[in-house]
């Protein structure tokens, strides 16, 4: 295995808020390998969105990286120079966003801002605007030369999020992290965007970190998949090895709690009892805990660490799914918890 | 509800059973300026049936939230009729029409922006007791209590804020609002678009099981094919302000009779990384027209991958007709898809 491009380390990202210190990320480690396309699932609140800000130093206000270590070919990205950061970001380390209506520039013409991206790494005007042509015909936007002028709310969303990514890719960075790009797209457009990203990791080889809800989008388009929950990793590994065969209850709920589209018959969804913890009061131990269906006593009192369950696959549980299911029946568990649910039926049987 | 929990599954509505709404060749025409029109819902006609879950998708821009509202009668048609059991709301007007809303409920999208902040989420639940004079005093207050309770909330929450509540709480809120005079179809526009994975399988598990207690029949409408396949008997599906195909649910995704219905399965991901792979995408080409100016013909040839052009898909608009037991759909070359 070649040596990773991107190695963050026991990252902690904290907001000093009125009531007290929320941390929003606390302890992630994780490496990213040249070429690969690696997914952060989690729900809101789980810490992904901040993690992928802490990499490129974007944290917003109040936010704070406290601690840790964001390591790019041995520089620590925490540790270097605003006009440092500013020379990696978009460079080296591009991200592109959820919103593409917001993060586009309103009253500049869509093609000067992918221009811009390069003019600020050093490129002259007519190398930029030759190689933004030829980036818009890359991520298929029809008729790239006259699009170049439009500005964007000439665009289409799903334009829009292209004109993005071509930014994005303009100085052929290592890694283009894309903060759930496709979210606010619909859903064929969203499959068009997620055909080109992947058409582009095996093209380009750039790596690509793709923050999601979706485990539908993982699925199609990473190889390896971290799982985030209240700040932390629980889960670690392969795509194939973690959907197949998830260790961490948390996981394993996530994927029993979504309907198929090409699920044969009806089944009850699974639903995960209870909310995400309010993460200035996270729970003890475990902090999954209150919302596990294993857990057991120490679960309560001790905080679980990433432990290998399977190569290259690592969970962060005192009991984990194959002991869950030897010993406490997972594989015949049917939501019937009243109030689990819905809290409408207690007592009934299925 | 001891029948229902036996089978453990939502009840199925029989295709022979009754139709509780019927809408006929429904349009809904908004001006927008300059003497331009939208073509929101543009001639439409189903049913629902009694007892059912008729799903409703499309993606955005293709009306299918301005349908939601015409069904609920929150806006008035262009032209065409809609009947609730025998009744032409579309006939009816003031007084008359507000109190057969009261069998017509809707829950929305945003938990945020549908509650209002500065009631308690017991006046919240009590409002249409309260709209329609059903209920006061104690026996209110314990109505409401039961209504929370029904939705899985604590019964003692009634004197608390919306902001109290997290986004599934407060979805919990606006279902048992809706619920409140018992009606017989419940509207849900987006209901769970809005909330995280683990908890919309909480709302949808809920939805399943009032509907099977209460004998709801739904208008479950959203974007996401995966959802409105799981909770649905049959689904709807529109493009541009039409129907394009109305199948049971198993036949929508087996047998697909539209070309976009096609495209748009397709676009789904699954999330099992190995068929997801192997899975081919019906590309569509370019992206939705503006529903000002719709193509003619049928609407979706600008679009189609099996679209013979000119004639007869840009010319000729096609019936949305049988094609199957039970089975609509409108394509001139359905056998094609």
């Amino acid at each position: 295995m070649p040596s990773p491009i991107l190695k963050v380390k026991d990252l902690q990202t904290q907001f000093l808020t009125h009531d007290g210190i929320v941390k929003a990320v606390d302890g992630v480690s994780f490496d990213l390998y040249p070429g690969e396309s690696l997914g952060i699932v989690g729900e809101s609140g789980s810490g992904k969105s901040i993690t992928a800000l802490s990499i490129l130093r974007l944290v917003p206000d109040p936010g704070r990286v406290v601690s840790g270590k964001v390591l790019f070919h041995d520089k620590d990205l925490l540790q270097i120079s605003d006009e440092e950061i500013r020379e990696i970001r978009g460079r080296d380390i591009a991200m592109i966003f959820q919103d593409p209506q917001s993060s586009l520039n309103p009253v500049l013409r869509t093609g000067f801002q992918v221009d811009e991206a390069m003019l600020a790494h050093g490129k002259s005007k007519a190398e930029a605007r030759s190689r933004t042509i030829e980036l818009l015909n890359k991520v298929r936007i029809p008729a790239a030369a006259s699009r170049y002028k439009d500005f964007p709310h000439q665009l289409s969303g799903g334009m829009r999020q292209r004109a993005m990514i071509a930014m994005g890719l303009a100085n052929a960075p290592a890694i283009l992290i894309a903060d759930e790009p496709t979210t606010a797209l619909d859903v064929t457009v969203q499959a068009q965007i997620l055909e080109l990203l992947t058409d582009l990791n095996r093209e380009l080889g750039t790596a690509i970190v793709m923050i999601t809800h979706n485990m539908g989008v993982v699925a199609g388009l990473c190889s390896r998949v971290i799982v985030m929950y209240a700040g932390q990793i629980v889960e670690q590994g392969p795509v194939d090895q973690i959907f197949e065969n998830p260790q961490h209850p948390y996981t394993w709920s996530l994927l029993k709690s979504i309907p198929r589209v090409d699920a044969l018959r009806h089944e009850r969804l699974r639903s995960i009892e209870g909310i995400a913890p309010d993460l200035l009061h996270p729970p003890s131990g475990c902090r999954f805990h209150p919302r596990c269906p294993f857990r057991v006593e120490k679960c309560f009192t001790d905080e679980p660490l990433l432990q290998e369950v399977a190569p290259g696959q690592v969970a962060a549980c005192w009991v984990t799914m194959e002991r869950a299911r030897k010993e406490m029946g997972a594989d015949e568990l049917v939501d019937i918890r009243p109030g689990a649910a819905s809290g409408v039926h207690p007592g009934e049987i299925i | 509800m001891a029948e229902a929990a036996v089978s453990g599954l939502p009840v199925r509505g029989p295709s022979s059973a009754k139709s509780l709404l019927r809408a006929e060749n429904v349009v809904k025409h908004f001006p927008a300026g300059l003497g331009a029109t939208v073509h929101a819902v543009d001639g439409v006609s189903f049913e629902i049936r009694e007892g059912e879950t008729l799903g409703l998708v499309g993606e955005s821009g293709c009306g299918k939230s301005t349908l939601a509202r015409l069904v609920t009668q929150l806006i008035p048609v262009t032209s065409g009729k809609i009947f609730f059991g025998d009744v032409e709301l579309t006939k009816l007007r003031g007084e008359k029409l507000r109190q057969h809303r009261r069998q017509l409920q809707m829950i929305f999208q945003d938990p945020f922006a549908s509650l209002d902040p500065r009631m308690t989420v017991g006046d919240i639940v009590a409002e249409p007791l309260d709209n329609f004079g059903v209920m006061r005093g104690r026996k209110r207050n314990e109505r409401v209590q039961e209504l929370l309770k029904i939705v899985g909330l604590n019964p003692n929450f009634n004197n608390r804020y919306p902001h109290e509540f997290s986004g599934g709480q407060r979805q919990r809120i606006g279902i048992a609002r809706a619920l409140a005079l018992n009606p017989r179809l419940v509207v849900c526009d987006e209901a769970i678009s809005a909330l995280d994975v683990s908890i919309q399988a909480q709302i949808v598990n809920l939805l399943e099981d009032l509907q099977r207690e209460f004998k709801l029949t739904y208008l479950f409408i959203a974007h996401d094919l995966s959802v409105v396949r799981h909770i649905s008997d049959r689904v709807m599906v529109m493009y541009l302000g039409k129907i394009v195909e109305i199948a049971d649910s198993t036949a929508t995704y087996s047998d697909p009779k539209h070309p976009y219905t096609k495209a748009l399965l397709s676009a789904i991901p699954v999330p099992d990384p190995k068929i997801q792979r192997g899975r081919r995408l019906v590309e569509l080409t370019g992206e939705i027209p503006s529903p000002i100016k719709p193509p003619t013909g049928c609407r979706f040839h600008t679009r189609c991958p099996i679209a013979r052009l000119p004639t007869p898909c840009a010319e000729v608009e096609p019936p949305l007709e049988e094609k199957g037991r039970d089975h609509l759909a409108a394509c001139h070359f359905s056998q094609d898809v």
